[in-house]
């Protein structure tokens, strides 16, 4: 068990030599449709006087293509497909690969620890190309064509749209908003010694508060509300523009500040 | 796998297979051509997500309730960021950098940015061979370009720019770094013990704001003695005279750092307000330490070996003087700390102003301080003295231009000397020494003569505004009045009334000073010559 960032480098101490190979997206996608074993065609090397020639031949199974719309496998993928191969020039790529171990997802930051493994280093680079046929071809028109379609449409209505607003003589929103505010009441005045515990407590939770919210805790009439507030409490511009209400300094007892009273 | 047989080809063929049920995610770690790294000797390897950047995504959580913080602040944070808009994007992990440390500590670092649009238009697989032959491919899931990252400490932007503003005038380029990491230590720890970073280049570098400051030859002196040190001790901090010289000059330095600020009036402007906040210790009094300290100090540069480079031998001297700090004992300490980086600074202010091209009014005032106690004690050398920390300053860099002053730098040195012993014989009544102390300081960062002959010209001259020629009746005009300082002397003379350049101002009067031979008295600090008749 490796510790969290620990990069298993036996595959850079082994020199294990692999290959990068550039795929065509069909390709690729046809190969996510293999079954069983993942076999998906074979790789042929022929050496050939010293230039080694590569090619791929894709399996006959694979090569429907699922294609939305109408020309549904009148298209097939072209089989062959030629190797270029590149050196890898200067340039040092290696292989490294991250396997989430199976540690719950839930944690904040994110996956657990993962393996990380360099698996390898790439000797070869290459291309893999398509053999240029009348199947590749069609695939291509049809990939151009799918691809050339606009993703937005404007399409011509008949009859105008009449279910989004109709006249009301009151919303509902507003109805419902009138009977509560009507339930509610006038705020009364409590008894003061109630209020400001409740001040009080308020205060605890946050240093700063604005008048509207206070009213809002303490369901008090605004000007009782200020009183109060006249008697515990500063009202300060703060530089910050919002203006708002703290208790006094004596009154305070935060952590991180003087302790006071 | 079939194979068939030929004589001039074969081939072979494999199966290709395209796991579908692993979970690992395969990446791309790509390393740069010239980066010449070698993934098989790599001994161990650590990989992390580089998760720096969080902070800009998540905002900082401010405290929580209680103190400080607001009801409903969040809310209204909120709201307003959707009013204007803002949209942030999201922290995602999978898209941070990694950090890639080899081989510990000592390794090497690296950092791999993720490469986008990798995925979009065509997918790259990984073939590898398995043992029963045939090939797997696995698709990459990303591609990160790893970069090495810089061990070595580096400017910012803004440190960088101000660099590049001064490209043309800056000829040591060693100093840059010295001088930040200098500036850094001022700012950052005014309790530390001195003694932890005396092993440090930093501390020895001393001023390095200086450097970025228009200024004092003293400050390139004292910067170039560092340079020396450190060209002399190849990397630097190797060495372990360069670390004892840098201890020395580190104290010494921070001193002088921080008297130089205490100075300021009298030398050149502080652009940076680096020195803002430093405390000035030893601001109070400097008379009488200052005169000790000057006359241990000579001696020993009178018994220095030279090093056979003139800066060693100028760094020397300053370590002497920072050797002589520490013997002193830790309570006299600052004081002499006082003297020598008044001396080093004044010295340094020299020296940068030789090095600054420009010849601003202090620099002319400064030198002429120096070139009149050089006058009056010596043949000018002016170059000498100042040559030494020229050169010393230069010395890291042979084809740099002040190469003229290395000539002159014996001489200057031998004209130190002179003063020093010079010194010694007279009795020196404490408003001597400063002046002695002075002369040194001149002797040692003498600019080429030209400029020793500015500063001597702007230290003293008495207020009399009438006067636009430079003569000797009208500098003892002045000097009769008032005791005035080179500077003052000097502003008496400006070089646009009275037709002259200011390297020949202060060059007539120098000779006019030495002419005249005032007596010398210090006030508030500062040598003020007058006359009595």
């Amino acid at each position: 068990m490796s510790e969290k960032g620990e990069v298993d480098l036996t595959g850079a101490k082994q020199n294990t030599g692999v290959w990068l190979v550039k795929v065509p997206k069909y390709l690729s996608q046809q190969w996510a449709k293999a079954s069983g074993r993942g076999e998906v065609g074979k790789l042929r090397i022929v050496k050939n006087q010293g230039k080694a020639e590569v090619s791929f031949t894709l399996n006959e199974e694979l090569t429907a293509i699922d294609c939305v719309g109408e020309k549904a496998s009148s298209v097939r993928a072209p089989r062959d497909h030629p190797f270029t191969m590149q050196t890898v020039g200067g340039q040092t790529l290696a292989v490294f690969t991250e396997n989430p171990s199976g540690q719950s997802e839930d944690r904040s930051d994110g996956s657990a620890p993962d393996k990380l493994v360099l698996e390898g280093v790439v000797v070869q680079r290459a291309e893999c190309r398509p053999a240029v046929s009348e199947n590749y071809m069609q695939l291509k028109r049809l990939q151009i064509e799918e691809s050339s379609k606009p993703v937005r449409l404007s399409q011509q209505l008949e009859k105008p749209v009449t279910t989004n607003y109709k006249p009301v003589s009151n919303h509902t929103y507003n109805v419902e908003y009138e009977k509560k505010k009507k339930e509610e009441g006038k705020r009364a005045r409590g008894d003061k010694q109630q209020v400001l515990d409740m001040l009080f407590s308020a205060f605890e939770k946050h240093q700063y508060y604005n008048i509207k919210d206070l009213v809002d805790i303490t369901k008090q009439p605004v000007t009782f509300l200020k009183e109060i507030l006249h008697d515990i409490g500063i009202y300060n511009v703060k530089g910050t523009h919002k203006n708002t209400w703290e208790l006094r300094p004596e009154y305070r007892h935060y952590q991180g500040e003087e302790k006071s009273d | 796998m079939t194979s068939l047989g030929s004589s001039s080809s074969s081939s072979m063929e494999y199966i290709v297979r395209v796991p579908k049920n692993t979970n690992k995610r395969y990446n791309i770690m790509a390393f740069n051509a010239g980066d010449k790294v070698n993934c098989s000797t790599w001994a161990q390897a650590r990989m992390e997500r580089d998760m720096s950047n969080r902070r800009m995504y998540g905002e900082e959580e401010v405290v929580e309730g209680a103190a400080g913080s607001e009801f409903g602040k969040k809310q209204r944070e909120e709201a307003r960021r959707k009013k204007f808009g803002i949209v942030t994007r999201e922290f995602r992990v999978e898209d941070q950098p990694w950090i890639l440390k080899v081989n510990g500590k000592a390794g090497r670092r690296f950092k791999g940015q993720k490469k986008g649009g990798v995925t979009e238009n065509a997918s790259y697989y990984i073939f590898t061979q398995c043992p029963d032959g045939a090939f797997e491919a696995f698709p990459v899931s990303a591609w990160y370009n790893f970069t090495p990252l810089a061990k070595h400490r580096t400017l910012t932007a803004e440190e960088a720019e101000e660099e590049w503003g001064r490209r043309n005038k800056v000829v040591n380029h060693f100093s840059i770094m010295l001088q930040r990491r200098l500036r850094e230590q001022e700012r950052g720890d005014d309790d530390e013990e001195e003694g932890e970073k005396a092993g440090k280049k930093k501390k020895k570098k001393g001023d390095k704001g200086g450097d970025l400051r228009i200024h004092d030859l003293e400050d390139d002196l004292e910067m170039s003695s560092d340079d020396s040190d450190s060209s002399v001790g190849e990397d630097g901090e190797s060495k372990p005279k360069a670390k004892k010289e840098a201890a020395k000059k580190g104290k010494g330095g921070k001193k002088k750092k921080k008297k130089k600020g205490s100075d300021s009036e009298a030398m050149e402007d502080s652009d940076d307000g680096d020195f803002e906040g430093l405390e000035v210790d030893y601001m109070s009094d400097d008379s009488s330490s200052d005169e000790d300290e000057p006359e241990k100090v000579k001696p020993n540069k009178g018994e220095d070996v030279p090093k056979g480079i003139d800066e060693a031998s100028e760094s020397e001297e300053e370590s002497e003087e920072e050797k002589q700090n520490e013997e002193e004992g830790k309570d006299e300490e600052d004081e002499e700390g006082k003297k020598t980086p008044v001396q080093q600074e004044k010295k340094k202010r020299r020296d940068s102003s030789e090095e600054s091209e420009s010849s601003e009014d202090s620099d002319i005032e400064g030198r002429a301080d120096s070139a009149l106690f050089m006058k009056k004690r010596t043949p000018p050398k002016r170059g000498g003295g100042r040559g030494s920390g020229g050169s010393s300053r230069t010395g890291s860099r042979p084809g740099t231009p002040s190469i003229d002053t290395a000539s002159t730098s014996s001489t200057l040195r031998a004209a130190a000397t002179k003063l020093e012993q010079g010194k010694r014989q007279t009795a020196p009544p404490s408003s001597d020494t400063p002046p002695a102390k002075r002369l040194k300081m001149a002797s040692n960062p003498q600019s080429p003569a030209e400029k020793s002959v500015q500063q001597a010209a702007s230290g003293k001259s008495t207020p009399s505004s009438s006067d636009v020629q430079l003569t000797e009746e009208a500098v003892r005009r002045y000097l009769i009045r008032k005791p005035m300082t080179t500077k003052d002397l000097l502003k008496k003379f400006q070089t646009k009334r009275t037709g002259l350049s200011s390297e020949q101002t202060v060059n007539v009067l120098a000779q006019i000073l030495k002419r005249l031979n005032p007596e010398r008295k210090n006030i508030n600090d500062k040598m003020h010559f007058y006359l009595t008749e």
